[in-house]
């Protein structure tokens, strides 16, 4: 699937305006200009990037419907020239009042993907189960660049997620997070504890697929919680290339090469040797016996 | 229990600097007891806004607390931010008049009220934010007057044990009278809070630490060597502050009702 071998990839990591559909689409609109002139051919931005996150009641109020929205098409009609990863509150035409916490892969002035948040995390400090119905699957779809999937936010610490994209054939895996920070008592790290958590997955996941990892975390506040940052991309050989600031905005280009998934491939054959069908085989009987 | 405080003030002034914007301000005030508390939100408000945008309230009954007092003038000037003096004497006495006590816990909630009113003209006056000082041992245990020292706008110190601002204060340079006297409500002369309490904040931290962030179940917490009583006293004082720290219940009649299901961001639109 790889067309181009380099690839430039920017990572926006803001702060939405919560709940302001039109100063957050500005912003996008302005961002997108901006990584179009550094040359890059997909730009990221965050889970419900064009919303913020702590919506509650706010939730049925910013849905958007993508093919009825005009809102919506002005991000569209931007990707003709540059692929675009956007956070959205979701509506269905034909499935009125259900709304999804979804992620569009947008390329070539249409709507290549959307993935739609499945493991919505309700405990504690989150209550995403209370507002949004949970996403069904995990695909991997072709892009321009390569075989991509994507995952929003808590999705990815949940291995399975990754392993369904990687046995979908996946090179790249692009999560976007709005990933509040906790824990402050390491005491070498510039980052909140919780952001150590996210990079061992993405290490681990990078390696363990032999694909990139993308991981776009926002930043700011929201009704006291603090957006810890630190989006981050691994190589399918699980080295960091790259790492954003914690805690503060910040937008970066970065050049991957994506013939490293290939190289990676050829050193450790995990995808080769996958048994997608002995998975599937275990996990059915597993669930039967759990019955 | 350990925190980096480097890691903490930068999300603390981060704090401080957004919600302060983000509610439509450019400046905060907070009252300056010249405790412990108080004097760590200062310096984190001035970090976060610059000094000229830090407005300070010294509220002094009497002479009731002359030490503070002079600590929070010190620490006001030291900051160098602007600070007012307001002696809230004379309007508790005309109250007490009419109305006597020697209760010393109804005198000292009749105070901290008297400074929230203070602020809280003070606040619309000169267009500043309050900031709140309750630290999360208070705000747990109920150690605060409702609608007194616990009002405010937004309240940097509440995720932060007294003393984890005690080690913050350390970093943050405060002077070292401040840092080791004995913390005081200011409600009689020579009160502290340990006595009153009867705990040290060390052990009450240690107790609250297992039990709310550790999630650990009371019997753990004393099969670790804590004592059994105070254990169950600290508990009880958690379930019976809940009040404190939550809006007052609304009786639910319709299908949708402020407090139940009307749930909407405090940042809305910000």
């Amino acid at each position: 699937m790889c067309y181009f071998l380099i690839m430039k990839i920017a990572i926006a990591q803001i702060s939405p305006v919560l709940g302001n559909l039109k100063k957050n689409l500005a912003h996008h609109l302005e961002l997108v200009e901006k990584a179009r002139k550094q040359g890059a051919d997909l730009l990221v931005f965050p889970e419900l990037s064009l919303t913020g996150y702590t919506l509650r009641d706010l939730v049925p109020e910013l849905a958007i419907i993508p093919e009825r929205s005009e809102f919506f098409s002005a991000l569209v009609e931007a990707s003709r020239n540059i692929d675009l990863v956007v956070g959205l509150v979701e509506e269905r035409p034909d499935n009125p009042g259900i709304f999804y916490n979804s992620a569009a892969y947008l390329s070539r002035g249409k709507v290549l993907h959307v993935h739609r948040k499945v493991f919505l995390p309700t405990s504690g400090m989150f209550e995403e189960g209370r507002f949004f119905a949970a996403g069904k699957d995990f695909r991997s779809f072709s892009s321009d660049w390569a075989r991509t999937g994507v995952l929003i936010c808590r999705d990815f610490l949940h291995y399975c997620s990754s392993y369904c994209l990687f046995a979908d054939g996946a090179g790249l895996i692009i999560t976007i997070s709005a990933a509040p920070g906790r824990g402050v008592s390491d005491l070498q790290s510039q980052g909140f504890e919780t952001s150590r958590m996210w990079e061992l997955m993405g290490e681990a996941i990078a390696f363990f697929s032999s694909a990139f990892v993308v991981y776009c975390n926002r930043v700011g506040v929201e009704d006291g919680a603090t957006f810890a940052g630190g989006s981050f991309i691994y190589s399918p050989f699980g080295k960091l290339i790259t790492r954003l600031p914690y805690l503060d905005e910040a937008f970066l280009v970065q050049e991957i090469d994506l013939e490293e998934i290939r190289r990676a491939r050829k050193s450790w054959p995990f995808r080769r040797d996958d048994r997608p069908e002995v998975i599937w085989q275990s996990l059915e009987k597993i669930i039967k016996e759990k019955q | 229990m350990k925190i980096n405080p480097e890691l903490v003030t930068r999300v603390l002034t981060k704090f401080i600097s957004d919600e302060t914007h983000k509610a439509g301000f450019e400046r905060v005030i907070l009252g300056l007891s010249g405790g412990l508390d108080s004097s760590v939100c200062a310096c984190l408000a001035v970090r976060a806004l610059g000094r000229e945008h830090v407005l300070a309230l010294i509220m002094p009954y009497r002479d009731l607390d002359l030490e503070g007092q002079e600590h929070a003038r010190k620490m006001a000037e030291l900051l160098q931010i602007s600070y007012r003096k307001i002696d809230i004497s004379p309007q508790i006495e005309a109250y007490f008049s009419a109305f006597p006590t020697e209760n010393q816990l109804l005198r000292g909630n009749k105070m901290a009220r008297e400074r929230m009113s203070i602020l809280y003209d003070f606040s619309a006056r000169e267009k500043a934010l309050i900031l709140g000082t309750s630290n999360k041992t208070e705000l747990l245990i109920g150690y605060g007057t409702i609608h007194g020292d616990m009002a405010c706008g937004i309240n940097p110190m509440g995720d932060l044990y007294k003393t984890q601002v005690r080690e913050l204060a350390r970093y943050l340079k405060l002077p070292e009278e401040i840092i080791t006297k004995k913390p005081t409500a200011g409600l009689w002369p020579g009160q502290t809070d340990e006595e009153e309490i009867g705990l040290s904040y060390e052990e009450l931290d240690s107790i609250l630490y297992q039990l709310v962030d550790l999630r650990q179940s009371p019997e753990e917490i004393i099969s670790s060597g804590h004592d059994e009583k105070k254990v169950k006293r600290i508990i009880d004082m958690i379930k019976k502050s809940e009040f404190k720290r939550r809006m007052p219940p609304v009786a639910k009649i319709s299908s949708r009702t402020v407090g139940h299901d009307f749930l909407y961001p405090y940042d809305w639109d910000k």
